[in-house]
């Protein structure tokens, strides 16, 4: 029992220590937390998910971060400024990779994705912000997981905004 | 000396041939009411080459395209209104494909729609070493610019790949061709 107590914790917490989010996603996340006045959601078991994560890597994920924001509608957005806000937040140590705006209900849609290789492993920054809810999503990918980003990079985006939709 | 001043030389008018999406087109980033930015340098192009597949015709096809490939670019903005780039922006564009080893292989303007494309194609010596699409209409504009070697008839091949829109042999999208 006592071993279990000890080992628990680092299950839960170890991953999340060894791979703790990249600053550019913690400035991201404050970008938006800025431009809706408002703060992410929180994602209780994050630690647990992500030792579930390290071990099972599911689709080839090894670690994943993410926040999520909701009822963006209610909060005044600053539709013109939040794509540029998050480009800033991001800076240049990652390789900006892919950006898709669209319209919809006469509102601003965008996705932001960008790359940075870690060793054998590459990780992505997928920012969308949507009228409802935004999301910023930081996940470490074998690369045998980035195929769908790298080769069909619209549809990819289409598939996580339908993800985002459901 | 002499001969690292010539080969200084010699590398700087390559550099000069290259194509760069200019800055001033981020202003379109927010005035469209779409847009498309797919950046995909040459390391991020080979692994992606890696899950193309050998048994399919098609996708090997478009591996062996990507082998001779160092980057692909590409900007697509479909506005509200008409007038929201002007012919200066195009001539940013242009410009830049006037210099040195570049060649304009195809012009195609059609009165009746207001769509103009271009293909420009970019020699090193004997080899191909790029292709620039500009397609331009009333409310669109899009440019798609390939470094590498590539034949201007595989364009084709590469559409609906790696963010660039399917295209017919003219460098005109599919999409506007059926508008």
């Amino acid at each position: 029992m006592k071993t279990f107590s000890l080992v628990l914790p680092l299950l839960l917490f170890a991953p999340a220590a060894s791979f703790a989010a990249d600053r550019e996603f913690r400035d991201v996340v404050e970008a938006i937390s800025d431009a809706f006045h408002t703060k992410p959601l929180h994602i209780p078991l994050m630690g647990l998910v992500n030792a579930v994560t390290y071990f099972a890597r599911p689709a080839g994920t090894k670690h994943l971060d993410i926040a999520v924001f909701e009822n963006l509608e209610a909060r005044g957005r600053r539709d013109s400024d939040i794509a540029s806000s998050i480009r800033a937040a991001v800076g240049g140590s990652w390789k900006p990779f892919l950006q898709v705006k669209t319209m919809r209900d006469d509102t601003e849609e965008h996705v932001l994705v960008y790359m940075r290789q870690h060793g054998r492993e590459w990780k992505l920054l997928i920012t969308t912000v949507e009228r409802r809810h935004a999301t910023v999503i930081q996940v470490a990918l074998n690369a045998a997981a980035l195929e769908r980003w790298l080769v069909d990079p619209i549809a990819a985006v289409r598939h996580r905004m339908r993800d985002i939709d459901d | 000396m002499k001969f690292a001043l010539i080969i200084f030389a010699a590398a700087g008018s390559l550099a000069a041939q290259e194509f760069r999406i200019p800055s001033s087109f981020d202003k379109f980033a927010t005035r469209a009411k779409e847009m498309v930015d797919v950046n995909l340098d040459g390391s991020l192009l080979q692994l992606a080459a890696r899950f193309l597949s050998d048994s399919d015709a098609d996708e090997a096809q478009v591996k062996k395209l990507v082998s001779g490939l160092k980057g692909i670019f590409v900007k697509s903005y479909e506005f509200e209104n008409r007038g929201e780039y002007t012919e200066a922006d195009l001539e940013s564009l242009r410009s830049q494909l006037k210099g040195p080893g570049w060649s304009r292989i195809v012009g195609v303007r059609s009165q009746r729609s207001g769509e103009n494309s271009d293909v420009y194609l970019r020699s090193d010596g004997n080899a191909l070493g790029g292709l620039v699409v500009i397609t331009s209409e009333p409310r669109r504009l899009t440019v798609v610019n390939i470094n590498g070697s590539i034949n201007p008839d595989d364009i084709r091949r590469l559409g609906g790949h790696f963010g660039i829109p399917k295209l017919d042999g003219t460098g005109n999208s599919k999409k506007n061709r059926e508008d």
